[in-house]
């Protein structure tokens, strides 16, 4: 049987999109690129792995449970995290990782015309759900590596819809502060709503710093996003959430899948977001690492920025799509920044001292003259 | 850069194959053709070569089958398809060479396919999803070769921004490069402003260019959409900027982030200038194109992957195995090479190639649309006849997603053909670039 016609089948925008290809297993990547060990610097994951609480949760996970569906919506979670936040249960949503809250938020607020707004160099899932969903995504160049406020503003129009906002930015680790923050939602004027992502917030220690969650009461059309992939190291069970007015989250919750969150992701969040002292280690690990890798950086020559969260951006004199290959023959995968639109910078998970040596190794080595590869033809 | 879709205005006939219909075919081209904007002479030659093709498929074909052309205004150019269900038609007679006798004049001016590709400026087939094919013809409009404008306009800035184009300016960039580079070191099309302004109209090339006050312009990049999944880009291209200035890095990063969300996996540069920011870019390979005077000129491609490369597993000749082994060393990207052997299996009797020809760059690229048990000889007969018309640069594209395209590798190699190139993820998996010797002249 011949294939369906897919040129007619398929929405234009779906055409013009590309999907996104997840890197290949770790065991398939270390056969194909020859190194016998790899250190995973892409994805900002946690290397102290998730809080011992959390762990024995995973411990003891009573097989027999497998056959039963999870909460549907996260109930105990959703009711810890009220407690802790000082709202209500109903104002929490609990999604399969922060990138699926993203789309519930897209779909409940923006129909056929509609557009968000948010930065041209930033978490591109924004840009790329409104865009596979029909919406446009208008983007504001980042200034001094930060969200422009002002042009933020500026871009918005009557068909705006959501304006998003990664605090601090991933991949600068720039952010606003309480100040900032808070003269942007008096501009919006409550009109519009105003997301703000932040899934690298308790990496930062900087008393500026604003908690989001802090001012939903203040500005309702206020709405928060965290997960418990980053500082949590839950990442491969898939779990984060949003928060908001007890009526904007209904609304999102029209379009909430429910039962996406698997038990051991709820159950293991549920213990994690207590453990103080796993932040604490956390965050010195991230500290140290973050003086070495700017001292060793500062010895190359490498121009570099620095911000906020586990990772920090690199400038090359080369392809980052080049350097992400010789870097992964070397056994280090770090995450080239085309796709972010900076390119020849590549950026690298702030990780325990052992990864971050062998890439700065690896890292000399490749951008050393004659290293033997990528030359002329 | 979302890459643009279908939405130019089109026109559709769907007809039997009967030579009986050949009238209302021509009738719909040449209408079409002058709707769309050609001028009268070029209107009767697209139509001549929508004549020959159609005749052409009748003969292919039996008369109960029918088949879809199309008719396209792309702004610059008009194009008229042809798309029809491949287990319809006998393959075969898709060789260019299939009906003509080499040792013959007068049988090669019955060759329809040949006929219609000296009417058009461009000639290609392209495998459609759900098993059809579809043969294009284009033929672009003609426009007026550009004037040096004042150099008023092309300025040192201290200040500009970094955007897109109106189309005058776009104009005036066309000019400014035709005044201030080569001719030769860069596509010819920079010649004719007027095009450039219609080929940006068309969706099909962005650009963006470094703005000053008053209209002034200290530099410009402009790209296109080359294939499904590269994009080649042209430039930057400087006007009387300092040495060192950040000027080209922020106009090929400005083209970078408009096409660093798309689909796009490479992006390419064959005419790169003193200009282009190569630490972007990774050297891919050297070949030969002849200049408007005929003259030899080598020609170095630079690229970029646009994401990171998964890995992937290419199909390959023993005699080509070498050549892969080393570019994809140097070019450091992780391949499992596997070899293709010939065990002695039953082929088909008749392999067939497709035959892209491009008058505006002067080049003719061979495609493998099956294997067959006569490569050689088919190979042969399509470079006897592509290299009877002189001053062409000739290419053979092989994908090494494929292994039935490996078989064509000895007979490459044994008849002057020579690997140049690997182009990354250019196919379904990588394209090889053969060129053959050197253009005939």
């Amino acid at each position: 049987m011949n294939l369906p016609p897919l040129d007619k089948l398929v929405p234009d925008y779906i055409k013009g999109f590309e999907a996104y290809i997840p890197s290949k297993p770790d065991a398939e990547l270390k056969k194909l690129y020859g190194c016998s060990r790899l250190y995973r610097l892409n994805n900002n994951e946690n290397p102290l792995g998730p809080p011992a609480a959390a762990r024995a949760i995973l411990d003891r996970f009573p097989p027999p449970r497998a056959a039963i569906y999870p909460s549907g919506d996260a109930y105990y979670l959703r009711n810890r995290l009220a407690e802790r936040f000082g709202l209500q249960p109903d104002q929490f949503l609990v999604g399969n990782g922060a990138n699926e809250v993203i789309g519930f938020v897209i779909k409940a607020f923006c129909q056929e015309g509609d557009n968000i707004v948010t930065a041209d160099k930033t978490f591109a899932v924004y840009e790329w759900v409104a865009e596979f969903s029909g919406f446009e995504a208008r983007r504001v160049p980042l200034k001094d590596f930060a969200f422009d406020d002002a042009g933020m503003l500026a871009a918005i129009d009557d068909r705006t819809k959501i304006l998003f906002v990664c605090n601090p930015n991933n991949p600068t680790g720039t952010y606003w502060n309480r100040e900032r923050l808070v003269r942007f939602l008096d501009r919006v004027e409550g009109r519009r709503i105003v997301v703000v992502d932040e899934a690298y917030c308790e990496f930062v220690e900087k008393n500026d710093f604003p908690d989001g969650i802090g001012l939903i009461r203040e500005y309702p059309n206020l709405v928060v996003f965290r997960t418990f992939s980053k500082m949590y190291a839950l990442a491969g069970l898939r779990i984060g959430y949003l928060a908001g007015d007890r009526e904007v989250v209904n609304v999102i919750r029209k379009t909430c899948v429910v039962y996406s969150v698997n038990t051991l992701a709820q159950e293991a969040a549920l213990a994690a977001i207590d453990d103080g002292e796993h932040v604490g280690r956390t965050r010195e690990m991230v500290a140290e690492g973050k003086q070495y890798l700017t001292r060793e950086l500062g010895r190359l020559g490498l121009p570099f920025v620095c911000g906020e969260g586990n990772f920090i951006m690199i400038r090359l004199s080369m392809s980052d799509t080049l350097a992400y290959r010789k870097l992964m023959t070397r056994g280090v995968m770090v995450r080239a920044m085309t796709g972010f639109r900076f390119p020849n910078w590549i950026r690298v998970t702030v990780s325990h001292r052992e990864a971050l040596s062998a890439f700065i190794e690896a890292l000399a080595a490749i951008a050393a003259p004659g290293d033997g590869s990528g030359g002329a033809p | 850069m979302t890459m643009p879709t279908e939405t130019k205005p089109t026109a559709l006939l769907r007809v039997r194959c009967d030579v009986n219909h050949v009238p209302m075919v021509t009738s719909f081209v040449e209408n079409g053709a002058l709707l769309y904007g050609l001028a009268q002479a070029q209107a009767t030659e697209l139509t001549l070569a929508a004549e020959e093709i159609f005749t052409y498929l009748c003969q292919a074909s039996r008369a109960d089958h029918s088949v879809e052309i199309s008719c396209l205004g792309g702004g610059y150019y008009v194009r008229a398809d042809f798309r029809f269900a491949v287990k319809h038609f006998n393959m075969r007679a898709f060789n260019l060479t299939a009906t003509v006798s080499l040792s013959d004049a007068a049988g090669m001016q019955e060759m329809g396919l040949l006929i219609a590709s000296r009417f058009v400026d461009r000639l290609n087939f392209k495998e459609t999803d759900g098993g059809g094919v579809q043969l294009a013809l284009i033929k672009e409009k003609i426009y007026p070769q550009a004037v040096r404008p004042p150099d008023i306009r092309a300025a040192h800035l201290e200040t500009y921004a970094v955007r897109a184009p109106n189309s005058e300016e776009l104009k005036c960039f066309a000019q400014l490069i035709a005044g201030h580079y080569p001719a030769g070191t860069v596509p010819a099309m920079f010649q004719f402003p007027g095009k450039v302004a219609d080929m940006a109209a068309s969706g099909e090339y962005r650009a963006a260019l470094s703005m000053g006050d008053g209209g002034r312009i200290g530099g410009g990049i402009f790209w296109q959409s080359a294939g499904a999944k590269t994009v080649e880009c042209y430039g930057p291209y400087l006007f009387n900027q300092q040495k060192g200035s950040l000027m080209a890095r922020e106009l090929l990063e400005a083209c970078i982030g408009d096409i660093a969300r798309s689909q796009t996996v490479g992006l390419i540069n064959r005419y790169p200038t003193a200009d282009l920011p190569v630490e972007h870019f990774e050297p891919l390979g050297s070949w030969t194109m002849n200049a408007a005077d005929g003259a030899p000129v080598s020609l170095t491609a630079y690229f970029r992957l646009m994401h990171e490369d998964p890995g992937a597993s290419v199909w390959t000749h023993a005699d080509l195995e070498g050549f892969l082994r080393e570019e994809y060393r140097r070019l450091v990207l992780p391949r499992e090479i596997l070899a293709v052997t010939d065990q002695g299996e039953t082929q088909n009797p008749f392999s067939v190639l497709t035959t892209e020809f491009d008058r505006f760059l002067g080049q003719v690229t061979l495609r493998p649309l099956c294997s067959g048990a006569d490569i050689e000889k088919n190979l042969l007969s399509h470079i006897q006849l592509v290299t009877a018309e002189p001053g062409k640069a000739v290419f053979f594209l092989m994908d090494l997603a494929h292994p039935w395209q490996s078989g064509f590798t000895p007979f490459l190699l044994r008849h002057g053909f020579a690997p140049r190139a690997i182009l990354p993820y250019a196919g379904d998996g990588d394209i090889v670039l053969f060129q053959l010797g050197r253009p005939s002249s």
